[in-house]
């Protein structure tokens, strides 16, 4: 049974010495977490000796990416890549869990992490491709004409004519997949994107914009509920906006990073801090949450020992930044 | 025991004819707020139920929801540790606390929010995040719903002993959220999403039944101190009906929580459904403990879809 361990805490008094230790803070605490995760397979799993994963194995090779130096972490890289190559499924998807025979919302982020790796073109070309034909059943065109028809009361008035991702095929659009897909589509060479993603982009670009919480921000992509505003979460709202960050100067950008920028004190989880501050940043918003902030979030429980919630405060300390430009071929 | 029907292999354990099946036992137990001493009164219950823990590892699955400052959508944090607390007194050899919020992956901040730490004391080697646990693929012979198949966390699948630790409040899809509803949380959003949208998708009456035919509770302990009614399981109004309902059926234990709440189980469908193979929802095959159902009864408003589950 994999249990959190928040005893298992780290002192970290001796590296409060000021700004210049923490350029190197990820450096000494998690890339040396994330390489010692890595599983004999390549692959990473969510909890240090877990079954390796796809999403665990995208999110810290994106991270470890951003630190590539030297050979060994180029061989962790490679393995890792060579992971998530052998795990794509025939269709061009990835699947969640080993044995799945349907692929889902990870291989948003596996093309994203493959991206900057030549020997993968392939591999990314046949997930975009996989992603791009992969469309939300809630909003097929026999849906919605069935709705207009419907006499129940609706749960949620969405534009269904906006499409995005769900979280498994066939189902229903959501932020975070939706947000996931748009980010990859974005890092991908143009020569690889299908000609039905200039399309899929525009249609969950509006999706999102659409489904927007009224004060600003998202949740899961249900803005109201039976006619009661829904609240907005720091992760989906954090994804959402880097998903959108093309698009800044539209009101609802603003109004969501003033959402975010208002809830930053009510923030208690590492993953929620993470990634609030990785799109702060983006947006030009530097150290609205400070470095003690994260410092402490992991001294407290060392991000309860979470590949994903440890590669996001790798991201946050990346000197590259590459992915929040144009992919780099390595 | 019931963990046989866990590795997916066998389920006669969970499914049996309720003609077949022996009465069950629910306990009422009448609690003001959460400062009362909840460890006492679950020890006094749990000792007549006696149930077969020692030496066991026991599992708790609280309803773990959101972000709950207000106390109303969770079960609150003073019950999971009196729970926790009663489990290792009666010599569990492990106690274990786990969920998989179905609406935030920030489960972290969740446990922040509803305070855990503070009631159980360091949650080392403790909380389990069903959401990213090691995952099973398990078959689903009910076919209820259209799902042929789950992929369900080791560490349910794993344990001798499963108990389900919900809040009671109403659902605006299923009628009520109870301990059989409170198993969506063991489907792991690393493979299904937040929230775990496949369920809605093939059904969330008949998931309800495919999920429990697998891992069905061996015992519930419903945090009815301060529930929620109208439109929950998030956006309801808080309810106190100052009671914690016990049992060692979860179809029984649901059912009599309906009735507290002045619904008639017989009318929720998946409950209706759980009565055939689950469970004991007919009145006559519950041996009640405690409070009778008229003494604390309190009845909960419904979203209009549901006002074919009150009484009257």
């Amino acid at each position: 049974m994999e249990t959190i361990d928040a005893a298992n805490t780290v002192n970290l008094s001796s590296h409060h010495t000021g700004e210049a230790m923490e350029s190197s803070f990820a450096e000494n605490f998690y890339l040396p977490f994330l390489q010692s995760a890595q599983n004999a397979d390549g692959g990473w799993g969510f909890y240090p000796g877990s079954l390796s994963r796809v999403e665990p194995t995208c999110w810290a090779l994106i991270a470890l990416a951003e630190f590539q130096s030297g050979e060994e972490v180029g061989e962790r890289l490679s393995r890792g890549f060579q992971f998530l190559r052998a795990s794509q499924l025939p269709v061009g998807s990835w699947p969640a869990a080993p044995e799945q025979e349907a692929g889902c919302w990870v291989s948003s982020l596996a093309c994203w992490a493959l991206v900057s790796n030549k020997e993968s073109t392939d591999a990314v070309a046949a997930g975009l491709r996989w992603l791009c034909e992969d469309w939300p059943k809630d909003s097929s065109p026999l849906r919605r004409m069935l709705k207009k028809f419907s006499s129940m009361r609706e749960f949620a008035q969405h534009n269904d004519s906006y499409r995005g991702w769900g979280w498994t095929p066939r189902t229903s659009s959501w932020v975070e997949p939706t947000s996931f897909a748009l980010i990859a589509l974005s890092q991908c060479p143009r020569e690889l994107l299908p000609r039905s993603a200039a399309r899929r982009r525009q249609l969950a670009r509006s999706m999102l914009f659409d489904r927007m919480c009224p004060g600003g921000g998202w949740n899961c992509g249900n803005p109201r509920t039976y006619g009661v505003d829904g609240e907005s979460l720091v992760i989906p709202t954090s994804w959402a906006l880097i998903a959108l960050r093309e698009e800044q100067d539209r009101p609802e950008i603003a109004a969501s990073l003033a959402w975010l920028k208002k809830n930053l004190s009510g923030i208690q989880g590492s993953s929620s801090l993470a990634v609030a501050r990785l799109c702060l940043e983006i947006f030009g918003e530097q150290h609205l949450i400070t470095d003690q902030k994260l410092k402490d979030a992991f001294s407290k429980n060392e991000f309860l020992r979470n590949t994903v919630a440890t590669s996001w405060h790798c991201l946050v300390y990346s000197k590259s930044q590459r992915w929040r430009a144009q992919p780099v071929m390595v | 025991m019931a963990r046989s029907t866990r590795d997916g292999l066998t389920m006669q354990d969970s499914l049996i004819p309720s003609f077949q099946r022996p009465p069950s036992r629910v306990a009422i137990r009448h609690a003001a707020d959460y400062n009362e001493d909840l460890a006492a009164i679950l020890y006094e219950t749990l000792r007549e139920f006696d149930p077969p823990i020692r030496g066991k590892t026991v599992l708790l699955k609280p309803n773990l929801v959101g972000l709950d400052p207000l106390g109303v959508m969770n079960t609150h944090p003073a019950v999971i540790a009196a729970a926790r607390e009663i489990f290792l007194r009666m010599g569990a050899s492990e106690v274990f606390i786990g969920d998989g919020p179905a609406m935030d992956r920030d489960t972290e901040a969740i446990l922040e929010s509803v305070r855990l730490l503070e009631y159980t004391g360091p949650l080392r080697r403790t909380f389990v995040d069903f959401n990213v646990d090691d995952v099973k693929r398990v078959p689903l012979r009910t076919r209820a719903s259209r799902l042929k198949e789950l992929y369900l966390p080791k560490s349910v699948l794993g344990a001798d002993f499963l108990v389900s630790m919900p809040k009671l409040k109403t659902h605006h899809w299923a009628g009520v959220t109870l301990s059989l509803k409170n198993m969506f949380g063991i489907v792991p959003g690393s493979c299904y999403g937040w929230p775990k949208n496949v369920l809605h998708w093939a059904g969330i009456d008949r998931s309800i039944l495919d999920i429990n035919a697998v891992a069905r509770p061996d015992f519930a302990i419903v945090d009815g101190i301060m529930g929620m009614e109208g439109n929950g399981p998030i956006q309801g109004e808080p309810k106190a009906s100052k009671v914690l309902v016990v049992g060692d059926d979860p179809v029984a234990v649901d059912a009599t929580c309906c009735r507290v709440m002045g619904l008639v189980p017989e009318r929720v469908n998946y409950l209706a459904r759980a009565g055939t193979l689950l469970g004991h929802v007919n009145p006559e095959k519950i041996q009640q403990l405690g409070e009778s159902i008229d003494r604390v009864r309190t009845p909960f408003a419904v979203l209009e879809e549901f006002s074919r589950l009150r009484e009257n």
